[in-house]
């Protein structure tokens, strides 16, 4: 219950306001007593006034701020506004209250003083009370529009985070598609057998990639199908000019991995590497066990200044998917190991995989 | 009707070998060979002169770009790509056209149907002498990621730098490995002249003519602002060259 009104801004505006006041005769009050003056009747009912007229200009100065909009953050001539609200409603706050107190006579007929008086000596006193509040009203303002936009940015961020993992996932390249397309078009005369076969794999790496979407993580089993299609293919269409050798580990098959990652790697391996060399090369795809981590790397012939100019997209993306899946636990490199070998390497914590499981 | 020889420029077997059988169904274009790659492709260019090709953009070491910027008078180009759209942005001039593998047989009909027409009307025009370059041929220029394919009437100015010439038509500049002496002697005579060491000028863009100190004279190029001098050896040529 106190926890859902404290959650409505305008009883906690309420509760301040009125709380404030209180607090504010309390003190004077107070002040009075440990200052030793003498304490008349007088002293309570003017004491009463400039409460009551303090808590009613206040509100009258809140719905002033609200109208002319005068939040933070304000503008230079925002905050000669802001001045000037505030000095009007103390010049008036202490034009009403003395009015008040000459009108009904609040006063000992012996030490009275003139109405014009009365009126500076409230406006000196009590200006600095409007100011006061004004103040806070301001800094509680600021302070609270200052944590929404924290909470939104966090959000913000998380949102992000969810979109860039998911169109970095569905990144296959269409480019391969249609190349493949082609091929499985002379195929159909040349090879009928084998049209069909390719057909096939190209089917299973087009519904792997829509369903990765919807994928946190998937088995290295899944990926390496997907790849063993995908390679499959462009043998079709490289022939001769592509070799390709796998060194897996049985036990590697089980682990969880982020999905279409290893398909983005020997994509780039073929894109970059061996589709840039007239007689073609090798790819070879380890998956290994080194100490804490699930190691995964793909190796092509070729030269690293090829891989990196054109690049972007692929070295890029793994980068991105593995700092916002596993932050500074993984490691990824795409390195030249030779003058004519280059290698990108993926190394995934194994505890983390566990935890997913 | 005549007869349109064709080279197949791609680096994959089975796609040069399915565009073979589709162009079975277009009796009066005949393939006369087939290349891999762009060194191939320049070798197969120079022994059958073709009057067609149709180019894969994406090849191993050099792209179908870089081959046409290395041959001299173009033949016809029908660029065959499976997704490379974007490449086409590149051209300042989009006068070629391109078809995306797998490719339509409706579209390659298009495709041949425009060349035909062009190849048709370039019979009738009396071509430029002795296979130099005269201002109805197209060339192709490529300098970094940016490429053109102008006529070479469009192109007022070539200026030598080192060993690179600056080639000056509307607002381009771009450059090409090409010295100056070699493009004088693939250049028409009718229609480009040597100005001097640094200069060759296309006669039709001259706006006026001034004598100038030393027995030269001085050119203004049009709508340019460039001003050319002519040394005084050519001047004399060109006097020879333009009176009656």
């Amino acid at each position: 219950m106190f926890a859902r009104l404290m959650k409505n801004k305008s009883f906690i505006y309420w509760a301040c306001q009125t709380g404030g006041w209180i607090a504010y005769g309390l003190s004077m009050l107070l002040y009075n007593f440990t200052s030793d003056q003498s304490f008349t009747r007088i002293k309570y009912e003017r004491l009463i006034t400039s409460m009551v007229f303090g808590f009613l200009f206040t509100v009258l100065l809140r719905q002033l701020i609200v109208k002319f909009r005068l939040h933070p953050p304000l503008s230079k001539i925002k905050w000669w506004l802001l001045l000037i609200v505030v000095l009007v409603i103390s010049l008036f706050y202490s034009l009403s209250n003395s009015a008040f107190v000459e009108l009904i006579h609040l006063y000992v007929p012996a030490q009275k003083i003139t109405f014009e008086q009365r009126t500076l000596y409230n406006f000196i006193s009590d200006g600095p009370i409007i100011c006061a509040w004004a103040s806070f009203y301001y800094l509680w303002q600021y302070i609270e529009i200052n944590t929404n936009t924290e909470i939104d940015k966090i959000r913000l961020q998380g949102l992000v985070k969810d979109l860039e993992l998911k169109t970095i996932k569905s990144h296959i390249n269409p480019h391969f598609i249609f190349n493949a397309l082609n091929s499985i078009r002379a195929l159909v005369d040349e090879n009928p057998e084998s049209a069909r076969t390719a057909i096939t794999k190209l089917s299973n790496i087009l519904r792997s990639s829509m369903q990765a979407e919807s994928l946190e993580m998937a088995p290295m089993e899944r990926e390496l199908t997907i790849v063993k299609d995908y390679l499959a293919l462009e043998k079709i269409r490289f022939e001769d000019r592509l070799n390709i050798e796998y060194d897996i580990n049985a036990n590697t098959l089980k682990q969880l991995v982020p999905p279409m990652m290893l398909q983005t790697l020997v994509e780039n391996a073929l894109k970059h590497g061996i589709g840039k060399l007239k007689s073609g090369g090798t790819v070879k795809i380890t998956s290994r066990f080194t100490d804490a981590f699930l190691e995964l790397i793909v190796e092509n012939t070729g030269s690293l200044s090829d891989t990196i100019n054109n690049d972007g997209f692929g070295v890029a993306s793994t980068r991105n998917r593995l700092n916002l899946l596993y932050g500074k636990e993984a490691i990824f490199h795409l390195k030249a190991i030779s003058d004519n070998l280059v290698e990108a390497k993926v190394c995934i914590p194994i505890a983390q995989n566990i935890e997913n499981v | 009707m005549y007869t349109i020889t064709a080279l197949i420029v791609d680096d994959e077997r089975l796609a040069r070998l399915e565009l073979r059988r589709m162009l079975q169904a277009f009796p009066n274009v005949e393939v006369v060979d087939e290349a891999a790659n762009a060194d191939e492709a320049l070798e197969k260019i120079e022994q059958h002169n073709p009057d067609l090709l149709f180019l894969d953009i994406q090849m191993p070491s050099k792209t179908g770009f870089d081959l046409l910027a290395e041959i001299g008078k173009l033949p016809k180009v029908i660029f065959t790509t499976a997704y490379d759209e974007f490449a086409f942005k590149a051209f300042e001039v989009n006068a070629m056209d391109y078809l995306l593998k797998p490719i339509d047989p409706k579209r390659l009909a298009e495709a041949i149907g425009k060349v035909q027409e062009e190849i048709a009307k370039e019979r009738i025009v009396v071509p430029a002498s002795r296979g130099l370059l005269g201002e109805n041929d197209m060339i192709f220029i490529k300098d970094g990621e940016r490429c053109w394919f102008i006529r070479l009437g469009d192109v007022r100015l070539f200026e030598s730098i080192g060993n690179y010439a600056k080639v000056f038509f509307g607002n381009n500049k771009p450059l090409i490995l090409k010295s100056l002496n070699a493009l004088e002697e693939k250049l028409d005579e009718r229609f480009f002249f040597r100005a001097n060491r640094k200069h060759i000028i296309n006669l039709q863009c001259i706006e006026k003519i001034e004598p100038y100190f030393n027995g030269g004279l001085l050119i203004d190029l049009k709508g340019s602002g460039e001003r050319i001098e002519i040394s005084r050896r050519q001047t004399v040529r060109f006097k020879e060259m333009m009176s009656l």
